[in-house]
């Protein structure tokens, strides 16, 4: 599983950070920062849930 | 303004049935907007309202499905609230709220470092011992108005302490902002809009007054003010007015949208009692509670915006310059981003929910919100596990411009 976060539509809510910290960081304005492309499988629920909480999709996710 | 006892306006109808749906909007909006929604649940008109891609009513574009809302906020040819006037008629636009791109990107930019999740986090203690001390107030009498001695109190204090300002001033502060947001019974629209100009006019006196006397003192101060006498945007000192607009926006969100917040919450919580005892035995749950309670009661329910060029929203085009009623009360119930919407799940996840808004407007304080949600709530139902809604006393709900429930009076065994 890979991840992709899309900066220009990150708007700061901080979900990702907030559910899986493990995948996701926030920049000093609150933005994501992705720490992790290529998902371990441990941690391939967490992606799936940081992605789908995205109020603004942001978080793109290929299995 | 209605009871919570008043009965759900809208059981009689499936949120599905477009044409229903339809006709009970028209009658919504026709019929008084904020009296309809302003019940204990307003979430089938909500649901309803969201049915459509897009509703006109009486001239009014109203938007409330999910991939409308959607459509509306993430284009980057749309305005926020500015376009239709500043909030509560104040002489200038808020700092960030009314402004839009390019201005608005260059002040947040300045303001998000400011309230940054990993910034607040610090703050939860002392949000802990500010809830102990508000409820050592009152909780050996076995009742009290939860509204006025705890909720609104709470994000108040924070607020003043953050800004530096005295916490000697909450009441002049609480009187400013009942000015400014609350309805008047009987008011006329006049007497309301000379109101409220009249607290944005005090409201800049006040913090021009603290200003000067920062200036006079040498010592712009190490809290909020300080860092925004001492902030440059673009290379340049904030101006005094820019800094009197950025104080107006933070008043205006930082003493109201958590007290209400809190309010709609506990007051969920008395009326349902299983949930609450489920979320007491396990406090790991809030997070999640307060996300779902989030959705439901949807505290700020709505907001404008305007698209600036024409704009396919559903079948239809919203042209340039129409301003849109956006729903997020109505969003947050939309089938087709959440299963099963009008169960209240307190696990929830994911809750993509539009409670803060989304787009370039996210709520700026929304990371201090949680946590002040997450830390008052906690500490609440560790000293008051059970109560109810006083038997025979009045809870009243408020739907626009934030959906409050107050008074909040609530009682428990002592």
């Amino acid at each position: 599983m890979e991840l992709e976060v899309d900066g220009a539509a990150c708007m700061g809510h901080g979900r990702c950070y907030a559910y899986a910290p493990e995948l996701f960081d926030a920049d000093d304005d609150g933005h994501a920062v992705l720490l992790m492309a290529d998902v371990l499988t441990t941690y391939e629920g967490n992606a799936r849930v940081a992605a789908e909480s995205c109020p603004e999709q942001a978080i793109n996710l290929y299995d | 303004m209605s009871e919570m006892t008043a009965a759900p306006i809208t059981d009689r109808i499936a949120p599905s049935d477009h044409e229903l749906a339809k006709s009970m909007a028209e009658e919504s909006v026709g019929g008084g907007f904020a009296d309809q929604l302003a019940v204990a649940e307003p979430q089938s008109v909500y649901a309803a309202m969201g049915s459509t891609p897009l509703l006109s009513i009486e001239g009014l574009c109203i938007v409330g499905a999910a991939k409308s809302v959607d459509t509306l906020t993430r284009s980057h040819y749309v305005r926020g609230s500015g376009a239709v006037g500043n909030t509560g008629n104040a002489e200038r636009p808020l700092i960030p709220l009314d402004l839009d791109r390019p201005d608005h990107s260059k002040y947040r930019k300045l303001l998000d470092p400011i309230f940054a999740a990993k910034v607040i986090a610090p703050l939860e203690h002392d949000v802990r011992t500010l809830a102990d001390d508000l409820i050592d107030g009152f909780i050996d009498r076995g009742s009290a108005n939860v509204y006025d001695e705890f909720c609104a109190i709470l994000p108040s204090t924070i607020f003043l302490r953050l800004m530096g300002i005295p916490v000697s001033e909450l009441e002049y502060f609480l009187c400013f902002k009942n000015d400014l947001l609350r309805q008047v019974d009987g008011e006329t629209v006049e007497q309301h809009v000379a109101r409220e100009k009249a607290a944005g006019v005090r409201c800049y006196a006040y913090f021009n007054k603290v200003l000067d006397e920062r200036e006079q003192s040498g010592s712009p101060g190490d809290d909020l003010l300080g860092r925004f006498v001492t902030a440059e945007v673009d290379g340049h000192t904030l101006t005094r007015e820019n800094i009197l607009d950025i104080c107006f926006l933070l008043m205006i969100a930082g003493l109201d949208t958590v007290a209400a917040s809190l309010s709609c919450i506990i007051a969920w919580f008395a009326g349902h009692p299983e949930e609450r005892r489920r979320v007491v035995a396990d406090p790991e749950m809030w997070p999640d509670a307060i996300e779902e309670l989030m959705r439901w009661e949807t505290p700020v329910p709505v907001a404008i915006r305007t698209p600036t060029i024409d704009t396919q929203v559903g079948d239809e085009v919203v042209t340039a310059g129409t301003s849109v009623m956006v729903l997020w009360a109505a969003a947050n119930l939309d089938p087709e981003k959440f299963k099963d919407p009008m169960t209240v799940d307190l696990t929830r996840r994911p809750n993509p929910h539009y409670s803060f808004a989304s787009g370039f407007h996210r709520c700026l304080g929304s990371h201090l919100a949680r946590m002040e949600l997450r830390a008052a709530l906690d500490q609440f139902h560790k000293r008051i596990p059970e109560y109810e809604i006083t038997p025979g006393a009045e809870l009243k709900f408020e739907a626009v411009p934030v959906r409050l429930a107050s008074p909040l009076p609530l009682s428990w065994t002592v």
